[in-house]
């Protein structure tokens, strides 16, 4: 009798413990995102293609938080400063358009822009970590500002920088850039069309029905892009030099008693981070059709960032697991409430709450008590 | 300063011009620009002055938590929302002129005080990364919550009676409210005019009025222990200050003077942009704060008012000169946005290294004080 | 002890504003006031005729000046609306100046006032009426609505950088 009671306690508090573990926001989170996936059949709506938005969204996002990664891996915290990668990101996919990449096809287009992002990428993470080393503690208002600043600097450039392809610049004066410039032509899917699983197509070739599933269409290509820079992250992670850069970023004393040199690995990071930035971007372009200029890059931010504390990183952990979570979680949301919301009660209040579940997951993450560090 | 006379002046004027580099900066940045614009000397002072007026009371809401060592309240804008709550109320009641100026002030004292509450309860959670903190509340509060009650709350619980505010819909308001009829009632009551350049005397009167007190208040008891806060909370703990309500009320403090000062700000521009007339305004201030020569730890009033003044002429020459420069008068927009958001970045950069530095160097006095005990 | 006062202290200054502020919304609350100058027709088998040419001052702002069948309008914050009209009642008559002060109901946002009833002395039901707006629809893009574009959130920079104005 006492022992099985004791027994029911221990799994009681091992439970608590685990949905302790799991976060109050995020199980608030999961809930309503299980709601909504439960009545979204109840109020009429084509629950198959919201899940082919869903893992269409996530093949572009992905990327993106997986960025964040390195540096809170680093102990440099959540990265405000993504909009540094995403510029570098910008900066390739119109220069490779500039100089017509296209012609040699699609992929070419997109390695290109990959291989020209790659060079500002580094030498803009190496500054960026450089900065952030002589900040430490305070990175990540400051990474927010920096994002801010190269934002603000870059529109400036967007009109100044002496680019003429005529799919870019405005049509008139032909000085600077659209600030939304189509990818039809150039790599636009140039990853999602590799292995493209497309039921609707299958069933036509076939003659046959396939019901529900018609609906569903798998970006194949972007997602294994996905999984290969995910699966070269955890290899990365279980490195000697990954392992000394979780040291650094759970505890940088014992790591300089070690030997590891902290500084280096913390830049290392940064440019990890922002190479990923402009990587991530770019992925989302080839996917969402659209390069989009001046201001745009801010608009990723914070979803990014809230995305992977969603998935249940904190400010300064975070796994893989994590982000494909968090991404799915997140985009699942964004893409959700506003057809079931609008379905239900025709009332689109879907940003309000995309905001207030964003912002108000990255209060919470910062709030929190951190175990360890600091 | 006394002890500053043995020192030559030459290196004397290098350690001024070191200790003042943001605003001589920006001196130089305006000197160079104003001929460029091609303003009138009489159009660039009646626009100074009538920014003045607008912006300097909200200017002078950063004080307080920087007292209290909370460095630049990016969370000032949820006063501005607490403003706007009681201008939209006060808008539909229909309540015009200096009475609807007053009555809005009032009625923003209460959003205000709560929405205050709320970020020092929070910021408190967060000791050493207030700036950040406070940063994301504002989204959180300007794009969720007060997005929440205007958009779908008002008009259909909280009653909104005028359909010339309300969004054709039938609740939610407007993208615009117009304020026509309070107008600048503040500012042109008892405004005099000198060749052109109207003074607003009583909107002056009032960022007076709220200086004083300011210098009062760094007097008080309370003053006092903020003061003390600010300088290390752990050693105010040990004096006996409630070191979380101290920096509760600083909060307070600073987020219900910012709805007042964004009714000045607000009866001065005479309408309310609803979504968007809150959002830029903490990083205007605090860029025009840190112009004027304030660091994220230490800010007095000159430099609200030199601030203001500074960024303001740049703010208003940074479009002529841009197009006077590249041809394109967006560049100077932007240009203007850069210089913001660029000042705001290095006055963080030099707050966070100089802490580093400190600590750093405490840690080293530590460590020789440390080994001193040994040898003996 | 101290903290009694203090309370106090607290309670007084909540009360000193509230009075302040019901006392605000009584002096300032806002109306709109339509003068016109059109003939009564039939009001107890009596026809009052509209004046040739009537001139209103109210305060200090432009005088109003209205012909036949026409009707002009004031704003006047508070209850006790007052204007001087100067009557020309008929073609080649000499302006009379009058002094008029008409009590507004406090709840109601546009006036109509028939100047020609009010000035003959007639009863409220004779020469008042509220205005009612005409319902223009004009579209009003809705804010906050989601957009495809860059999901949509107006994070941060709510769409473009520089505040035209600020």
């Amino acid at each position: 009798m006492g022992t099985t009671n004791k027994a029911a306690t221990l799994e009681k508090s091992r439970l608590q413990a685990m949905a302790a573990d799991y976060g109050v926001p995020r199980m608030i989170i999961t809930g309503f995102l299980l709601l909504l996936f439960v009545m979204a059949p109840f109020v009429g709506v084509n629950l198959p293609m919201q899940i082919t938005n869903i893992i269409n969204r996530f093949s572009w996002n992905a990327v993106l938080v997986l960025a964040m990664v390195p540096m809170i891996h680093s102990g440099c915290g959540l990265n405000f400063g993504l909009p540094l990668g995403v510029i570098c990101g910008l900066l390739g996919g119109t220069l490779s358009i500039q100089f017509g990449f296209e012609r040699f096809g699609t992929l070419a287009s997109f390695g290109m822009a990959l291989l020209i992002a790659t060079p500002f990428a580094v030498v803009f993470g190496l500054g960026y970590g450089w900065l952030l080393n002589k900040i430490k503690g305070g990175e990540m208002m400051i990474a927010t500002y920096v994002g801010l600043s190269i934002i603000s600097f870059m529109c400036m450039m967007w009109l100044l920088l002496p680019y003429n392809s005529p799919t870019m610049v405005y049509g008139l004066s032909a000085n600077g850039l659209r600030p939304t410039i189509s990818l039809d032509g150039f790599y636009n899917q140039s990853l999602a069309s590799f292995l493209r699983l497309d039921f609707a197509e299958i069933a036509a070739s076939r003659g046959i029905s396939l019901g529900w599933l018609e609906y569903i269409k798998i970006p194949t290509g972007s997602l294994l892009v996905f999984a290969l820079l995910a699966v070269l992250m955890w290899a990365f992670l279980h490195t000697k030099t990954g392992t000394a850069m979780t040291a650094v970023g759970s505890n940088p004393n014992f790591a300089r008693a070690a030997g590891i040199n902290v500084d280096r690995i913390r830049t290392l990071s940064v440019v990890m981070s922002t190479w990923l930035g402009a990587m991530g971007i770019l992925v989302y372009q080839q996917g969402f059709g659209f390069i989009q200029l001046y201001t745009s890059p801010n608009n990723l931010t914070m979803p990014t960032v809230s995305a992977i504390l969603i998935g249940g990183a904190l400010v300064n952990k975070a796994t893989i697991g994590n982000v494909i979570i968090g991404t799915i979680l997140f985009q699942g949301i964004v893409t959700m409430t506003p057809t079931v919301m609008n379905a239900m009660v025709h009332m689109d209040m879907s940003e309000v709450i995309r905001n207030i579940v964003s912002n108000g997951m990255i209060l919470y993450a910062l709030t929190r008590k951190q175990e360890g560090t600091k | 300063m006394n002890q500053n006379n043995n020192i030559p002046l030459n290196k004397r004027a290098v350690e001024l011009a070191r200790n003042n580099a943001v605003p001589i900066m920006f001196i130089i940045i305006c000197a160079v620009f104003i001929p460029m614009a091609g303003f009138t000397p009489g159009y660039l002072v009646n626009e100074i002055i009538t920014r003045m007026g607008r912006n300097l009371f909200l200017v002078l809401c950063l004080l307080f938590p920087i007292m209290a060592g909370m460095g630049m309240n990016f969370a000032m804008t949820l006063g501005a929302m607490g403003a706007e709550l009681a201008i939209i109320l006060v808008a539909d009641w229909q309540i015009w002129g200096i009475p609807g100026v007053v009555l809005a002030m009032i009625l923003s004292i209460p959003f205000s005080a709560i929405l205050g509450l709320v970020c020092g309860t929070i910021l408190n959670m967060a000791k050493g990364r207030e700036m950040i903190t406070g940063y994301i509340l504002n989204f959180f509060m300007g794009n969720g919550i007060y997005q929440m009650i205007v958009l779908y709350i008002m008009g259909s619980i909280i009653p909104i009676a005028h359909a010339s505010i309300m969004l054709p819909r039938g609740y939610g308001i407007r993208n615009t409210v117009s304020l026509l009829n309070m107008r600048q009632c503040l500012d042109d009551l008892l405004a005099i005019r000198i060749q052109g350049v109207k003074i607003p005397v009583l909107t002056f009167i009032l960022v007076g009025v709220f200086c004083l007190f300011i210098v009062w208040f760094r007097r008080t008891k309370l003053g006092q222990d903020m003061r003390a806060v600010g300088q290390d909370m752990e050693v105010a703990r040990a004096a006996g200050i409630k070191v979380d309500r101290t920096r509760l009320l600083s909060i307070m403090m600073s987020t219900v003077f910012a709805g007042i000062g964004m009714v000045i700000y607000l009866q001065n521009m005479g309408n309310l942009p609803t979504y968007t007339g809150h959002a830029q305004i903490g990083m205007f201030c605090i860029a025009a704060l840190l112009i004027g020569g304030a660091s994220v730890e230490k800010a007095s009033i000159g430099n609200a008012f030199l601030g203001v003044i500074l960024f303001h002429l740049m703010f208003i020459v940074a479009p002529n000169a841009g197009g006077f420069i590249t041809g394109d008068s967006m560049v100077g927009e932007y240009f203007r946005v850069f210089m913001s958001y660029g000042i705001i970045t290095i006055a963080l950069i030099m707050y966070e290294a100089k802490k580093r530095m400190n600590k750093s160097k405490a840690g080293r006095e530590l460590a020789q004080a440390q080994k001193e005990e040994g040898v003996k | 002890m101290k903290s009694k006062r203090r309370i106090m202290f607290i309670l007084l200054a909540v009360l000193a504003l509230v009075a302040v502020a019901a006392w605000m919304m009584v002096i300032g609350r806002g109306h709109t006031v339509y003068l016109d100058n059109k003939t009564l027709e039939d009001y107890q088998g009596q026809e009052y005729k509209a004046y040739e040419r009537v001139v209103i001052t109210v305060k200090d702002e432009k005088p109003i000046k209205l012909g036949k069948r026409e009707r002009g309008s004031a704003i006047w914050i508070g209850q006790d609306f007052k204007m001087t009209v100067e009557i020309t009642e008929k073609k080649g008559d000499e302006p009379v100046v009058k002094e008029v002060s008409i009590k507004l109901p406090y709840s109601v946002d546009g006036i109509v006032v028939n100047l020609p009833a009010y000035l003959a002395g007639l009863p409220e039901e004779a020469w008042y009426s509220e205005f009612v707006p005409a319902v223009t629809e004009t579209p009003d893009e809705e804010p906050g609505v989601g957009d495809e574009f860059s999901m949509g959130d107006g994070l941060g920079l709510e769409g473009d950088l520089g505040t035209g104005d600020i």
